[in-house]
């Protein structure tokens, strides 16, 4: 059974894998971190990653429409690419109220989004899942 | 020609190193000072009581926030049967978490990120602004077991920037602890599903602290929400009643810098 700093080092695991944080969304606050933070430091970047998963998770456009009641997360990832790496955020459904999500940061010349994707998924499952 | 009088010696300057660190620990000096001896035992201050053992903290209660056990057995990730039979055995708490955790009731990751969010949460309402010194008591406390402890430093800094967050979200620290009205404005803004649910439980008698109880979320998500909503016109504070809890201090108030500072500097003695 993986706890947090566990599922932050498979994370890191994957090709690319420069930074992993699992963040909360409403507070901002990093319940964990491994390797690099994206930013100044992993605090600037879990507030500032938590701001943008936000704006993601309140906003109906993005929900899926089989769940407008809001117990699952309404969003499953969100992708971030810039010239030099990728942003994935991965929103963790918990079977107990919660708002978090996992933030991996990936080189953009070794990562392969497609598989982190699939990857962190599991991870998220497995996080809070036995 | 005149000679020029000697340049007078430096004035002292202070370690700036040192200063940083004390105005960091401005939330409480006593625990700064815990942490500092890596001290175990019990701190109670007036809305909430922490746990350290060895300078960290290990578990953090107050009755503004949800344990625990409210987390988990709300939504029913728990049995609240399982719960209490495992709450009742010999031991504290964390046997009774580790009892569920070796029983398979319970995922690791589940659990730390739990019990993480009910320690900060717990932890930002204890080291709010108190009217009286915080007392602490040594004593052998269960280290418990799988759970990761906090630094002191870590959770006085989330401290300090969840009420900057509040602060920024809402100036008006009244809808923390007092009953809440609902406000219906002309042209009401869209509200999101997490924010409805906590909307629809305004009523002029519950106070937030009451509806993330009822809810089964942390206290401070619950004033997020709260505080947002307040922006949006949608709620106001009413009438406090003797019994409410602790609002945030006003960060930019001077005044209530200056008797935090009295506060602090008298629990420091």
């Amino acid at each position: 059974m993986p706890g947090i700093d566990e599922c932050l080092l498979e994370a890191m695991r994957l090709p690319g894998a420069r930074g992993a944080a699992l963040v909360d969304w409403t507070s901002g606050l990093a319940l964990g971190t491994v390797g690099e933070a994206p930013g100044e430091d992993h605090e600037t970047s879990a507030a500032e990653a938590a701001e943008l998963a936000r704006l993601a998770a309140e906003h109906g456009a993005f929900a899926a429409a089989d769940d407008p009641g809001g117990e699952r997360p309404p969003v499953e990832d969100l992708i971030v690419s810039n010239r030099d790496s990728y942003h994935l955020l991965r929103f963790v459904a918990t079977p107990f109220d919660s708002t978090v999500f996992l933030h991996l940061w990936l080189a953009r010349e070794d990562g392969n989004l497609a598989l982190a994707r699939i990857r962190l998924g599991e991870m998220a499952g497995r996080l809070v899942l036995e | 020609m005149v000679a020029t009088p000697p340049p007078p010696p430096p004035l002292p300057v202070r370690d700036g190193a040192l200063a940083g660190e004390r105005a960091h620990g401005a939330l409480s000096p006593m625990l700064t000072r815990l942490a500092e001896e890596r001290a175990t035992g019990v701190l109670v201050r007036e809305h909430g009581t922490l746990v350290l053992h060895e300078g960290r903290v290990i578990h953090a209660e107050s009755p503004c926030a949800p344990g625990l056990d409210v987390l988990l057995t709300a939504r029913g990730t728990l049995d609240e049967a399982v719960w209490r039979q495992a709450a009742d055995r010999p031991g504290d708490p964390p046997g009774a978490v580790r009892l569920l955790l070796d029983a398979g009731l319970l995922a690791a990751g589940a659990l730390e990120l739990c019990h993480l969010g009910a320690l900060y949460d717990a932890g930002y309402f204890t080291l709010a602004p108190s009217g009286a010194p915080g007392r602490f008591r040594y004593e052998a406390v269960a280290r418990p077991g799988p759970l990761r402890p906090v630094p002191v430093k870590a959770l006085e800094r989330e401290t300090l920037r969840r009420r900057r967050l509040l602060h920024r979200l809402w100036p008006d620290p009244a809808v923390d602890g007092a009953p809440l009205i609902r406000a219906d404005p002309l042209a009401a803004p869209p509200v999101t599903p997490r924010r409805r649910a906590v909307l629809d439980r305004v009523d002029g008698v519950r106070t937030a602290p009451q509806i993330a109880r009822e809810l089964g979320r942390h206290a401070f998500h619950t004033l997020v929400d709260v505080r947002r909503l307040a922006a949006a016109g949608l709620v106001s504070p009413g009438p406090s009643t003797a019994a409410a809890p602790p609002s945030a201090p006003e960060v930019t108030d001077p005044e209530i810098a200056l008797l935090k500072r009295l506060r602090d500097a008298l629990e420091a003695l």
